[in-house]
């Protein structure tokens, strides 16, 4: 894929030849996880980065994330320079597990992050009254998470996410350890979620299916850098069984096979 | 319930038992053991003794509790602090007690200061390497989770360590109070004038088997009530939250 010429003047963050090596365990031979990667996304866009297990697309999330701060290349939002790893914007990050606080009620982890964050405090009951309620979860604001079943634990890490409210939203295979129709349900609520309240949101995935219905665009990374991108024109709000991303799914399918298989 | 009580009413049995095959002066049967034991209750000193040897029990612990916890905590928290010190709390947990003791009571001399420093000294190693182990336990995923909600050092420390460790600090304080009791009645024997340790050596050179019985069980019956009054009730306070794994 070309890179980027220039980032359109809407542009959340961009990245420009974003390279992430480290010398292996024991032989000590440099290993390449990201080459040379560049993108921009574009303000409230979602961004679906699909790949197979092992393109570098985990670590690219958490370069963003600011959890890996050695990496070569650059990261501008709003034409600043990303120093000391991390973006000068509030992220939020939904990790494929709930990573909940298991000593903390479902309100308690929420607590939590908005602490963390400095959000100021009178605004703390608004924000969980207002996420909660999305999320289905007000009954649960007392529950432990091991009270709660795996999907309304993503459910809460996803109000946990959201109650800082983010500028940038990063999930990484949020839904790949639930059952298909839980994962459904929360696929469906995500998209409610962002049309309510836009989001940049880069959401990491290796299922095409899920990368069709959620996401404006596609990036098929493999072997460490992105080689196509995919346009989803479908209109929303859209429909999870609408016969567009069924047949784009396919295309999706048949292109990803074409890249990630021949390694 | 009634498994524990069965439990204890057979043990009391075996010990019955043997002290039917043995003559009293070598092992005396549990009742005379509970009469001596209660003349010495309702008669004098033995709050006095017990007091004292307590007042050294968590003396000690304290101590051992302060030093143990900060050295398995940075030691798990920090790989270079790690290196540092890991030969050390092996070979501090390799030093008999009786040397700490004997250093102690040379260099700080024949008191109370000593006896608690040898004591917290003695048993602080095995409860910095219990922490340790604990701290390198910790779930890093969690860890992350607190980094990107740029959570401070101080608040990952005291809402996601912490409660993580909580369990090994507990775990190291019971564990640690059984090796201090014994410790501190050995320093009592070695060095001071008073206290359980004092009393039982005391009892032992005249032979009186009664005696030495007597105090044991004395001890033994303190640390129970201490178990089962003070730190199961915490425990099942600080560890609600967890599910219940055991029926």
């Amino acid at each position: 894929m070309n890179p980027t010429p220039s980032p359109p003047v809407s542009a959340a963050f961009t990245v420009r030849d974003l390279s992430k090596r480290f010398a292996a365990a024991g032989t000590g031979e440099p290993v390449t996880v990201i080459d040379r990667m560049n993108v921009s996304v574009a303000q409230n866009e979602f961004i679906c980065i699909l790949g197979p297990s092992g393109c570098g697309k985990s670590t690219f999330l958490n370069i963003l994330a600011g959890l890996d701060p050695h990496y070569e290349g650059r990261i501008e939002v709003h034409g600043e320079v990303a120093t000391g790893g991390r973006l000068p914007i509030r992220i939020g990050y939904l990790f494929q597990e709930p990573r909940l606080l298991p000593w903390l009620t479902a309100e308690g982890n929420v607590d939590f992050a908005l602490a963390s964050c400095k959000v100021p405090r009178e605004r703390w009951q608004a924000r969980k009254d207002e996420y909660f309620a999305m999320a289905g979860l007000e009954k649960f604001r007392g529950h432990l998470p091991h009270q709660m079943s795996g999907g309304m634990c993503q459910r809460l890490a996803l109000v946990r996410a959201l109650c800082v409210e983010p500028d940038l939203l990063l999930m990484d295979e949020p839904f790949s350890g639930l059952d298909e129709l839980t994962a459904r349900r929360l696929r469906v609520d995500l998209l409610d979620i962002w049309n309510a309240r836009k989001k940049t949101i880069v959401f990491v995935t290796h299922n095409s299916y899920e990368a069709c219905y959620l996401s404006d665009r596609i990036l098929v990374m493999a072997r460490g850098a992105l080689r196509e991108e995919i346009r989803i024109d479908v209109p929303r709000p859209r429909e999870y069984d609408d016969p567009r991303i069924f047949e784009l799914n396919r295309g999706v399918v048949r292109k990803f096979l074409e890249i990630a298989g021949d390694a | 319930m009634t498994i524990r009580l069965v439990s204890i009413v057979a043990a009391i049995g075996l010990w019955w038992l043997l002290s039917l095959a043995l003559t009293a002066t070598v092992l005396p049967d549990p009742v005379q053991t509970t009469a001596t034991l209660w003349g010495n209750i309702t008669g004098e000193g033995v709050t006095k003794d017990l007091r004292i040897t307590l007042f050294r029990v968590f003396g000690g612990l304290a101590l051992a509790m302060l030093i143990g916890t900060a050295v398995g905590v940075t030691m798990g928290l920090f790989r270079k602090v790690e290196k540092v010190l890991d030969t050390w709390v092996v070979i501090a947990m390799a030093v008999p007690s009786l040397c700490y003791t004997l250093v102690c009571f040379i260099m700080i001399g024949l008191n109370e200061t000593a006896t608690i420093v040898a004591i917290g000294i003695t048993a602080a190693p095995t409860i910095a390497i219990n922490v340790w182990e604990g701290v390198k336990n910790i779930d890093t995923r969690l860890m992350a989770m607190a980094r990107v909600f740029e959570t401070t050092p101080l608040r990952t420390f005291t809402r996601v360590v912490l409660p993580q460790i909580l369990p090994y600090l507990v775990a190291s304080t019971r564990f640690g109070l059984g090796i201090i009791w014994k410790i501190t009645v050995f320093t009592e024997l070695i060095g001071r004038p008073n206290g359980v340790g004092f009393k039982l050596f005391y009892w032992y050179q005249l032979a009186d088997m009664k005696q030495v019985l007597a105090w044991t069980l004395l001890f033994t019956l303190v640390m129970l009530i201490l178990e089962f009054v003070v730190l199961k009730p915490v425990e099942n306070r600080l560890f609600a939250w967890r599910p219940k794994v055991a029926s």
